[in-house]
């Protein structure tokens, strides 16, 4: 079965509200939630404060990390936002993925913003390249 | 009551799937060997060639980076908890 990430629209709009207050800096975040349904949106700090990456802050990171587990729900992907390129990974985004999880890119070069979400397949969780694997997105509601 | 090292999903290929690997307490180093001695391979994907901890990977005891502390001279107790993060960026270019 082709793996899906689905989100109510609820949330979608909640991310998409995250990343337009963040510009015009990329902003980033993590959805949660099981079975590919995502239940909660987590909003948070680019710590590279960039237009054109971003980072997690490693404290808060943790600290979602904690409150996901806490609440008995899986990570569900990382969110992050091209400001004025196309919702499709970077070489950047490529090279530094690292997470087993969907990375979700939205772009909002224009209205409304994109959401489209990959997995990047590596030989090794920090090898510079990878496969680039769409996953559906499906919003719901 | 061991140490209780957390594995975050991405390395838990190394460890048998297991997200949770308990070990005695020591300095995070020596937590690393053990974990390398019970699942062969893992140490390899948290260090670097210079023998240092990967810099894409952040280490915290409870609550502490570990890179705040001593690193991987840091010691660890017995009741502890240390968790295993990877570093999470990227960026448009």
């Amino acid at each position: 079965m082709t793996e899906e990430l689905r989100m109510p629209r609820s949330l979608a709009d909640e991310m998409v509200a995250h990343l337009l207050e963040e510009r015009p800096n990329e902003g980033c975040g993590l959805v949660a939630g099981s079975d590919g349904r995502i239940s909660k949106v987590i909003r948070m700090t680019n710590a590279s404060g960039s237009p054109v990456r971003y980072a997690l802050d490693p404290k808060e990171q943790f600290t979602a990390y904690r409150m996901i587990e806490t609440e008995s729900l899986e990570l569900g992907g990382v969110f992050h936002s091209h400001t004025h390129t196309e919702a499709y990974p970077s070489p950047t985004d490529v090279r530094l993925a690292s997470e087993d999880v969907p990375y979700i890119i939205v772009s909002l070069a224009h209205e409304p913003a994109d959401i489209r979400a990959f997995r990047i397949i590596k030989e090794s969780w920090d090898a510079p390249e990878g496969e680039i694997v769409e996953v559906p997105v499906v919003i719901e509601g | 009551m061991p140490v209780e090292v957390r594995i975050p999903t991405v390395f838990r290929k190394f460890t048998g799937n297991e997200a949770v690997v308990s070990v005695e307490g020591g300095t995070i180093g020596e937590l690393i060997e053990q974990i390398e001695t019970r699942y062969p391979g893992f140490k390899e994907q948290l260090m670097s060639d210079d023998g240092q901890l990967h810099r894409f990977v952040n280490v915290y005891v409870n609550d502490e980076d570990a890179r705040y502390l001593d690193k991987l001279d840091t010691k660890v107790s017995e009741g502890d908890t240390v968790s295993l993060l990877p570093s999470v960026a990227g960026g448009a270019r």
